[in-house]
């Protein structure tokens, strides 16, 4: 922590907002203004207003609603994970419920920001993801532990090489099974971290890994389901 | 799936199948005679004369013509005599007196092929001996005993040896035996080599007897099949009759092939009345096929038949009977053909519009009836003696129609079966698609009442939570005094709301902790900055089967509701969340240590109403609630059961 301080000044977080409604768009934008670690580099309404962003410098922190009125905000999240891979991707939701969330992380999202929580929560929310962490919820949790065992159990039947690198990428370590296991049963991240002995922070970094390796295996299953329709080649 | 083949296959194995079958008839004909006929003597012209005498005897080895009386009469062959009264009554003495007819053919002058020579005809007809003299030696015997049942299908051959020839061959005498009443004809005879004449006389015997003998066999094989048929389906009169028609026409057309002598008068009476017979089962068969009983045709056939069988009879001699054939042929023949006619056409009329096999058979009888008409003019004469004895194939006709008739059944029925699996296979799909169309309707009607199920449970909801709250919010708002504040606060309670409803829709898969945990996810910003402690002491806990939205609705409301009350009527700085596992249920504890309230008082009136939703919520998923407060804190608790009885999968 005290290096931070006698380093020069850290570069600010260039946000980019793709958001229909025009309320929530300038509570935030107004936000992310007022905090003088954050730029706000971008804001679109629309899909293609969107899309049209990612064709420039590349953000930092990108949030995206996905009800937008010229299409799903899945495809600009899915476009930016490709446009802009060091970009950490956020999906603006009302609720945070399960089907939303769970898509726009297999599209490459790395966390969701409720839109209803409080200004400081939502900084702290792109803060942390900013800096690498991710939030999830209880159902989500189990929704990834689920996801994975049917993933495994998938496996199992084809191939039990554990060594293959694309394997292990789609596999849980005992740590990350172990974080998720604890939120499902209601423990928040300080608690974890308490009982894993961990850096509040790790515990959420924890989570973006898990999060990443969602999209891996969705992205395999997606190829494997193609390959197996016969919509790809071997 | 079974195997076809292909159209180009089958049509190559019908055809092979039929030239095979051409191949051998035609080399059969073929191997007989090489040497052309143009090569033998047709005898047309003979000399005749009869002489009478006390009785049989038999004919000397050597014969001189010229030691015959010279009262020779020139005829032209065929020869049909006519039956010429004589002084001595015909049947008063079996071995009465006897007349000896001569034929005698002369070759003398004409030019004889050379080698071995045959001499062959169609047919020589007497009720007694046949001896044949070449060159005034006999060649020739047949019928010693007197006719042959087969005489008349039988054709005349004889080879002449070559022994007898120093000198060429002039003349050939016939000696016929034979009783004055019976009849006497010759056919024109032909002599020449045997190689050139064996082809005529092979075709002759095998239209004339044995193919006859064998369709006749034949009919009676099948027969026997229509009997063994009859024996499993007792009911079906027609396979009975069927194999009674065998039996009667085999024996009834016997006499064509049998080979012995006309001397039992059983045999003879067979002969002629299984004709009748015949005509009766047909007759009998035609009504079954058309349906109607025709009593008075009926009576007249069966009576006729009856009559006639009796009278008849050799016991009874009533009639006069086989062997003296000279009275009872012409007339019964001509009996039994009149009665076909009639049966004929009277099935005919009746079966013609009802039943097409009716109106085979009566066809058919038509046609026996025809082919019985050049019997009876053989028999009597009425035409040359060279012609065909059709009566034969009568039973060639019968067999045919029958096994028409048997083939169309048989086709049918395999139709027919065919027909009905294909109907079978057809009225199970419909079957299937109608099982498939009420399931689906079944699915349907689930789908329904879940959908109706969930909309209801909403709606509740809505009305209780949501409404209530925001018509509470405009009604603060529009009566004003009201902070920003309160109304921000009001409209997040109502959001809360919104979010356990949608909660309860997520997937929890049974599990309390994950339910509880979704309820401290949503809750934990409001805890924030309130400076209240939330202490999370939960176990593991199993899997509540009967947790379904509107259950996991329910208990989101009741925990929601006790911490929202911790949160609105005490100070509590420390609220602790635990569960614990007991014998049939699950505990929630949520205690706090805030400053107490009277629980009975609070139930007791109107402020309580919260209370009393929470008891009715729990009621509503078979629980309990209870509140045990005191001056430092107060412990409430959510009992849940492990399984419920209605709801227990």
């Amino acid at each position: 922590m005290q290096t931070l301080h006698t380093a020069p000044e850290p570069l600010p977080i260039h946000v980019v907002i793709v958001e229909d409604d025009l309320g929530f768009r300038d509570a935030l934008s107004q936000i992310v203004q007022t905090v003088p670690d954050m730029r706000l580099a971008g804001m679109a309404s629309t899909r293609a207003e969107g899309l049209a962003l990612l064709q420039g410098p590349p953000a930092d922190v990108l949030l995206v609603d996905l009800g937008l009125p010229d299409g799903s905000g899945i495809d600009v999240i899915r476009a930016a994970a490709l446009q802009w891979p060091s970009c950490s991707i956020m999906v603006s939701t009302n609720f945070g419920d399960e089907t939303h969330v769970m898509r726009s992380i297999e599209a490459g999202a790395a966390g969701y920001l409720l839109k209803d929580s409080s200004p400081a929560k939502m900084i702290d929310e792109i803060r942390s993801l900013a800096n690498g962490g991710s939030p999830i919820s209880p159902i989500i949790a189990r929704q990834v532990l689920a996801h994975f065992r049917q993933a495994a159990a998938g496996k199992a039947g084809t191939q039990e090489s554990t060594a293959d690198p694309a394997t292990q990428q789609s596999v849980l370590s005992a740590r990350e099974k172990e974080v998720l296991n604890f939120i499902t049963k209601g423990f928040s991240t300080p608690e974890i971290a308490k009982l894993m002995q961990l850096s509040h922070f790790t515990v959420r970094s924890f989570v973006r890994r898990i999060y990443s390796k969602l999209k891996v295996t969705s992205k395999a299953e997606a190829i494997y389901e193609a390959k197996t329709l016969g919509l790809l080649a071997d | 799936m079974r195997y076809r083949p292909t159209p180009l296959f089958a049509n190559a194995v019908f055809v092979f199948s039929v030239a095979l079958l051409v191949a051998v008839g035609v080399w059969y004909l073929v191997a007989g005679g090489t040497p052309p006929l143009s090569a033998s003597l047709h005898l047309t012209q003979a000399d005749w004369q009869r002489v009478d005498a006390p009785g049989f005897s038999a004919p000397p080895s050597t014969l001189d013509s010229k030691a015959l009386p010279d009262t020779w009469q020139r005829v032209v062959l065929p020869l049909a005599l006519p039956i010429l009264p004589m002084d001595v009554r015909p049947q008063a003495d079996a071995a009465g007196p006897i007349r000896t007819t001569w034929v005698k053919l002369s070759t003398q002058g004409q030019p004889l092929p050379s080698g071995p020579l045959a001499l062959y005809g169609i047919r020589v007809k007497t009720g007694g001996t046949i001896a044949v003299y070449a060159n005034g030696r006999l060649v020739h015997r047949a019928q010693q005993q007197g006719q042959l049942w087969n005489s008349l299908f039988t054709p005349l051959w004889v080879v002449l040896d070559k022994s007898t020839g120093d000198a060429p061959l002039s003349e050939i005498l016939i000696r016929v035996e034979h009783s004055p009443s019976s009849r006497v004809a010759l056919s024109s005879l032909w002599l020449g080599p045997a190689e050139a004449l064996r082809g005529r006389y092979y075709v002759r015997q095998w239209l004339q007897r044995e193919l006859p003998a064998t369709l006749n066999a034949a009919f009676l094989v099948v027969g026997l099949f229509a009997l063994l048929v009859w024996f499993k389906r007792r009911h079906e009169m027609a396979y009975l009759l069927f194999f009674n028609l065998a039996a009667v026409s085999f024996v009834g057309h016997l006499h064509y092939y049998a080979d012995l002598p006309i001397t039992q008068g059983w045999f003879a009476w067979l002969t002629a009345n299984a004709l009748f017979w015949l005509v009766m089962v047909l007759h009998l068969f035609l009504c079954q096929l058309h349906g109607r009983a025709l009593i008075g045709l009926t009576r007249a056939v069966v009576g006729t038949t009856g009559v006639i069988s009796v009278l008849t009879l050799p016991v009874l001699g009533v009639l006069p009977v086989f062997p003296s054939t000279s009275l009872l042929v012409p007339l019964v023949y001509a009996i039994v053909v009149l009665m076909a006619a009639t049966i004929c056409l009277v099935g005919g009329i009746y079966a013609w519009r009802r039943s097409r096999e009716g109106r085979l058979l009566a066809i058919g009888l038509g046609v026996c009836t025809l082919l019985g008409v050049p019997d009876w003019l053989l028999h009597n004469d009425v035409i040359s003696p060279e012609g065909w004895f059709l009566g034969a194939y009568t039973n060639a006709v019968t067999f045919g129609m029958f096994g028409l008739l048997m083939y169309r059944r048989y086709v049918n029925a395999i139709g027919e079966v065919e027909q009905l699996n294909a109907g079978l296979a057809q009225r199970l799909q419909a079957r299937e698609a109608e099982l498939e169309l009420s399931h689906q309707q079944l699915r349907e009607a689930q789908v329904r009442q879940t959908i109706s199920d969930e909309r209801q449970r909403l709606m509740q909801d809505m009305h209780d939570g949501l409404g209530s709250s925001l018509i509470s919010a405009i009604r603060s708002v529009e009566h004003g005094g009201v902070s920003e504040l309160k109304v921000s606060q009001i409209l997040k309670d109502c959001l809360d709301d919104l979010k356990l409803t949608i909660d309860s829709m997520e997937p929890v898969e049974a599990d309390l902790l994950l339910l509880l945990a979704t309820l401290r996810f949503r809750l934990e910003p409001r805890l924030e900055g309130t400076g209240i402690a939330l202490l999370w002491e939960v176990q593991e806990l199993p899997t509540l089967a009967w947790l379904d939205p509107s259950s996991a609705l329910h208990i989101l409301r009741i925990v929601q509701e006790s911490i929202a009350n911790i949160l609105r009527h005490t100070r509590a700085t420390e609220i602790r969340v635990s569960t614990a596992l007991e014998a049939d249920g699950v505990r929630v504890c949520i205690e706090d240590n805030g400053q107490g309230f009277d629980v009975d008082k609070a139930l007791g009136t109107a402020t309580g109403r919260g209370l009393h939703n929470q008891q009715r919520r729990a009621q509503a998923v078979d629980g309990t609630v209870t509140w045990l407060s005191e001056p430092a804190g107060t412990q409430f608790t959510l009992w849940l059961p492990l399984k419920r009885g209605a709801l227990a999968t």
